[in-house]
């Protein structure tokens, strides 16, 4: 378990690092945190020639309030968004779907951006970007793309990045201020990749629920979008929801596998129960209030 | 939710440490001291603590190179080519060898027991590979990196054919070896139950049929396997080797390798785990040892975690069909039990697991007991030991007793009540013939009981079961042959070797090892205690083959027992010398003396008081003043031969929660019930069952090696191979009953003991918990997708154990028919008189021997002769049949029946051994 070589870069710019990825044509990655590459490499899964270090990129890191929302950088490790006061209180589903991300150790190194560059599909990131309908930003030499979450994902770590672009920030939308976040996982263990996880969030005006996001983690190829969930969600008000028809209704929107640690029925199954079950508690809790 | 039942019963209470004291009061020679029975903490922890210890991987030597396996990507196939040659011009490599470049050396790979393999193991792959992982062949490089690069770079051809995965596969599918006739690799007992016991069975007012599955384990050390080899000088070859005994591996080099044993030092300071991965030396460090005397530099080869899950030797992967009738009463009348393990490609030994079956019924009364057990080659990583190798007959047992209660309509505890063996039924004898003097189940059962309110609790589950919430209670017991001694050449006594330094302090070494078991704190104890010195003042050496002398380590709960008898009995002798020295000296007799805070004081004349010190420099620098014919110095040791096995006995209770929405199980309660004689320290002990009982829960929730039907593996790293976390482990609570065994101390093994009774304890209390939704098949490890594919009463995907056909041990196995050939125009005599070489198949390897027969019409006389002896025989002659008896007295009295049978030069059949059941013989005409 030793890595195969590879030339190590540690640009200190965006420039410079887009520049290195746009000469390496393909043959090169970037390090983030290192929480998966490192593994990767050691099991020379991934044999990168260049390996790009982006970690002394100060303009890649924190989380800055921008109009409408927050921008995080990639570089901003996880335990800076479970720390920060400000996404507690504006985004708190994000902060809870970080704190599932891993273990405490491997928070402290493992980023924001390289969870979801990477699109592992049971990872709590990539579906919560989906959910809260974040906007991920990347750039190369020949420009900046601003890809919606939702189209950003194309398979089991397969995005649509092109092999010289860099993700260089995330934006989540601020939701309003009396949003019900929605967020659940059933693991094995705890850091553990969920066997099926759902997370969400839904603003409400006047009663009626305006806007719905909702994603599912650990229940297809990619995080799956419960589109149909989110559309038939939209003016009800919170009495009139069913949410075991809801789940119902967003288990349409998944195409889980059998692996190892559960099959797809039994994904199927738990996963409508799970999204039901949290869909019901939210409610209860915020008519509660 | 609190956790239902009663308080708590106290953690390390003052009520079992005393309790422990009063049990080591009453033990065979031992009286409760300031150390044994004591919480003393551990020597070894401040060093291993502080990332103080010395593991192989901390062992760097100059000149060292390092070593990269290239393995087999396919699990069956021939080698077509090898090609080096651009591997062989990476920068930094030094050598690439194959098997053809290790050929020279003669390489016996003995297993365990000391027995060659039943077949051709060789270190690195020999024309053909027989499992995804196998090693072909081994890069010399100046550092890993380049090693891996190297390796990586070996370009081997394989004409690839269809493997054999699982055990199904090994009964129906090609033979894994060539040359051999099936995939059996070991086999014992029956294969058609017999006449009397199929009707015990039949008539019986009850019958149950109960299958389990256990799934392939990986021993998972945290320290995974390595190896530093150095040639010291002309001769001297020193191993430093993560391992479980360094004088078994330097016994085990000496014997594989054909190296005299004294050019051979084995060192192994720190291991981090052994679990029976680490008994000896496989086919790496086998390499890596044959490199290192070819390539003539210190050699560094450290598996990884890669490598350790798919290409080490793995354990388990068992199937078991137990049968077992009971009376209206719940009380047993017969039982059969037909097993099989996966012994991989090369097994450490071919092994079909007979403790399996010796130990099944061996605490109940169980008038009669059959069994047909097999061990099956696959291409596969080969078989080997782990944490209770034969724990599948309690397994099974336990959890066919809940089905049975649930079927008779019984209590659980009641049906164990009902037939387990108290104390007052002993000295007995099992139907396998297994001597029981002092074994306790029942009494820990008793012990469990008084602390636990199982009316209370069937009350709370009753009440949450009505809000949805399925509780469950799973109560076990089990008993554990320990210490065991003189049945193996392996398995021998424990030496220890003491002295009082000039310094008034004392060391010793011991013939011990440590792999996490203290040892080195528990010894120190003893000597502390029999000394009358400071337990500060005591060192303890172990872990180098030059220290000390033989003993198998740590194998089979044997070292508290057995070497902590070694150190009683040593520092006994020390103890007796110094008092005649001190007596000498201060002119009293020895009796006055006293011994006790490293001072020698005589009763009633305080004056005349020494310290240890002040004896110990007259024992060493004044011969003048020592007594006539006093062996100068304060040196003692003893080798221990304690009885030939000590039973330790436990019962466990487990209380679990179990979610009918997901299948998840939260473990809320769990109690330990052991009896392990005396406990020198009780937190050892409890270190030992807690270690236990969490592999306990990864083997019955969640650790799998799978395969895929290629045979490669489906968990290469911890991410996919799910080790029990903190998080799944509940504060466990102990309770100890401490009745001395008949072994100096008085201690009993207490290595293995909840890596046994664990599984089952958590299997009942599931199946416990989802009673209102039908029985739970057996098949480890239970998912959540399993669990729920009963409690919703459909399949979710991953087939349970009670929809695969059921392997009946009446089942005729593969067997090749050759139509008996009687020739009529040859007669009798011409046919089989003579000297036939045959050879027996045993659990111990084959067994070679000469047939002499003489025929005289349908008389037969003969002999057998073997390196044993000669033993003379009558019997009978039909057609070309024989069949003759022999009595004989080791290694137990037995007859052995013989029925073979003559077809041209070859003889084969069977030789039926008693409740050992049959071996099979097979042979030719001697030339």
């Amino acid at each position: 378990m030793k890595p195969a070589p590879f030339d190590y870069v540690a640009p200190t710019s965006v420039e410079e690092a887009c520049a290195i990825l746009a000469e390496a044509h393909g043959g090169a990655t970037v390090l983030a945190g290192g929480q998966t590459l490192m593994p990767l490499l050691n099991l020379r899964m991934s044999q990168p020639f260049i390996l790009v270090d982006i970690s002394h990129i100060a303009e890649l890191k924190g989380i800055m309030r921008i109009d409408g929302g927050a921008r995080i950088g990639p570089m901003t490790r996880q335990c800076e968004v479970i720390e920060s006061s400000a996404l507690q209180q504006h985004l708190p589903v994000l902060v809870e779907a970080v704190r599932h991300v891993g273990h405490h150790q491997t928070r402290n190194l493992g980023t924001i951006g390289g969870s979801i560059a990477l699109g592992e599909p049971a990872a709590e990131l990539p579906a919560a970007a989906v959910a809260l309908k974040a906007t991920i930003e990347v750039r190369s030499i020949r420009g900046t793309r601003n890809i919606p979450a939702a189209e950003f994902y194309l398979g089991p770590y397969m995005t649509v990045l092109e092999e010289d672009e860099l993700v260089t920030g995330i934006r989540f939308p601020d939701w309003s201020l009396n949003h019900i976040a929605l967020f659940r996982e059933l693991a094995q263990r705890p850091g553990d990749f969920a066997l099926a996880g759902m997370v969400g969030a839904m603003s409400i005006e006047s009663g009626k629920i305006t806007r719905a996001g909702l994603a599912w983690f650990g229940m297809g190829p990619t995080p799956m979008r419960a589109s149909a969930a989110e559309q038939k969600l939209l003016g009800c008000s919170l009495n009139d929801i069913d949410p075991q028809a809801i789940a119902e209704i967003a288990i349409t929107d998944t195409a889980p596998f059998d692996d190892p640690q559960a099959s797809a029925d039994y994904r199927l199954t738990v996963g409508t129960r799970l999204f039901a079950n949290t869909l019901r508690d939210a409610i209860s809790i915020r008519e509660a209030a | 939710m609190s956790a239902p039942g009663n308080p708590p019963a106290q953690r390390t209470s003052a009520t079992t440490d005393s309790e422990q004291q009063n049990g080591a009061t009453k033990a065979a020679g031992i009286t409760a001291g300031r150390y044994i029975g004591q919480r003393t903490p551990r020597k070894e922890d401040p060093r291993l603590l502080t990332g103080r210890g010395q593991f192989v991987d901390d062992i760097s030597l100059p000149g060292m190179l390092h070593i990269a396996f290239a393995r087999s990507p396919i699990a069956r196939g021939a080698i077509v080519s090898i090609n080096i040659e651009v591997a062989r011009d990476v920068p930094g490599v030094h050598a690439i060898y194959t098997q053809e470049d290790l050929a020279s050396f003669k390489v016996d790979m003995i297993s365990f027991f000391l027995v060659s393999p039943d077949i051709k193991t060789t270190p690195l792959a020999d024309g053909r590979v027989a499992y995804v992982g196998e090693p072909v062949a081994m890069v010399i490089a100046d550092n890993r990196y380049i090693a891996e690069d190297a390796a990586s770079l070996v370009e081997v051809e394989y004409a690839e054919e269809d493997p054999v995965v699982s055990i199904g596969d090994a009964r129906t599918g090609p033979i894994v070896h060539p040359g051999t006739e099936d995939n059996i690799a070991s086999q014992m007992g029956e294969e058609e139950i017999e006449e009397e016991l199929a009707a015990a069975l039949k008539s019986a007012p009850h019958l149950i049929t109960h299958k389990v599955v256990h799934q392939r384990i990986s021993q998972s050390p945290m320290e995974t396997r390595g190896v530093v080899v150095t040639r010291e000088g002309a001769q001297e070859l020193t191993l430093y080797i993560t391992c479980q005994s360094p004088h078994l591996v330097a016994r085990w080099v000496s014997l594989a390798l054909g190296l005299p044993q004294t050019a051979i030092r084995v060192i192994a300071k720190d291991v981090g785990g052994g679990f029976g991965l680490k008994n000896h030396p496989w086919k790496e460090e086998t390499a890596v040892i044959l490199a290192a005397l070819l390539f003539d530099r210190p050699l560094k080869w450290i598996e990884d975690r890669y490598e350790n899950l798919t290409a080490s030797c793995q354990a388990r992967e068992q199937e078991m069909v137990l049968q077992v009738a009971f009376d209206n009463d719940g009380r047993l009348l017969a039982s059969h039990g037909d097993y099989s393990v996966n012994n991989g490609a090369f097994p450490q030994l071919s092994e079909s697991n007979i403790a399996v079956h010796m130990f099944l019924w061996a605490a109940h009364k169980m008038p009669a007991y059959g069994f047909l057990t097999r061990g099956w080659y696959s291409n596969t990583p080969g078989y080997a030991a782990y944490r209770g190798p034969w724990g599948m007959e309690t397994l099974i047992r336990e959890t066919a007793l809940d089905v049975a209660a649930r079927r008779i309509g019984i209590d659980p505890i009641e049906i164990r009540r009902r037939n387990l063996l108290r104390l007052e039924d002993q000295p007995t004898e099992s139907c396998m013939q297994v001597q029981l003097e002092d074994i306790t189940p029942a009494e820990c059962l008793d012990k469990l009981l008084a602390n636990f309110d199982v009316a209370e609790f069937r009350t709370e589950q009753e009440a949450q079961r009505k809000e949805k919430r399925y509780l469950g209670l799973g109560i076990a017991t089990y008993i554990e042959p320990t210490g065991g001694a003189g049945s193996i050449p392996t398995m021998t006594g424990e030496l220890a070797q003491v002295r009082i330094e000039p310094t008034g302090k004392v060391t010793a070494t011991m013939s011990t090892h440590s792999q996490g078991h203290g040892t080195a704190t528990t010894m120190a104890q003893i000597f502390a205690d029999r000394l009358g010195v400071s337990y500060e003042d005591v060192t303890v050496f172990e872990g180098d083959s030059s220290r000390g002398g033989f003993s198998p380590g740590a194998a089979g709960s044997r070292q508290g027992v057995i070497a902590g008898g070694a150190a009683i009995m040593a520092a006994d002798l020390l103890a007796a010398r110094v008092k005649q020295l001190a007596a000498h000296v201060m002119d009293v007799t020895p009796e006055l003396i006293t011994m006790d805070d490293g001072m020698l004081r005589v009763e009633g004349n305080a004056e005349k008081s020494r310290s240890l010190a002040e004896i110990a420099n007259i024992a060493y620098g004044e011969p003048d003043r020592l007594p006539a014919g006093f062996e100068s110095g304060l040196e003692a040791q003893y080798r221990y031969q304690p009885p030939p096995m000590t039973f330790s006995s436990a019962a466990n209770a487990c209380i679990v929660e179990v979610d009918a929405g997901t299948g998840f199980v939260k473990i809320l309660r769990w109690i330990s019930s052991e009896d392990c004689g005396t406990a020198i320290n009780p937190s050892v002990v409890e270190g030992q069952i807690s270690g236990g009982l969490a592999q306990a829960i990864g083997m019955v929730l969640m650790e799998k090696v799978g395969f895929d039907e290629r045979g490669n593996p489906t968990a290469a790293t911890y991410k996919d191979y799910h080790l029990p976390a903190i998080s799944d482990i509940p504060d466990f609570e102990f309770l100890h009953a401490s009745t001395p065994s008949q072994s100096v101390g008085g201690m009993r093994g207490v290595g293995e003991g909840g890596a046994i009774i664990g599984v089952p304890t958590l299997v009942n209390a599931i199946a416990d918990a989802l009673v209102p939704f039908g029985e739970v098949p057996v098949e480890l490890p239970l998912t959540p997708t399993k669990l729920l594919s009963v409690i919703e009463g459909r399949d979710l995907g991953e087939k349970p154990a009670g929809e695969q056909p059921v392997i009946a041990a009446s089942q005729p196995v593969r067997v090749e028919v050759t139509p008996a050939v009687i020739t009529t125009d040859e007669s009798t005599a011409a046919r089989i008189d003579g000297d036939w070489n045959m050879a027996l198949s045993t659990p111990m390897g084959a067994q070679e021997m000469t047939g002499h027969f003489e025929t005289s019409g349908e008389a037969l006389s003969g002999y057998l002769s073997s390196p044993e002896g000669q033993m003379a025989f009558t019997g009978t002659v039909t057609g070309n049949k024989l069949q003759f008896d022999l009595r004989v007295v080791k290694p137990m009295k037995i007859t052995l029946k013989y029925n073979l049978e003559v077809n041209g030069d070859r003889i084969a059949g069977k030789c039926k051994m008693g409740i050992m059941g049959s071996m099979k013989v097979s042979g030719q005409r001697a030339p």
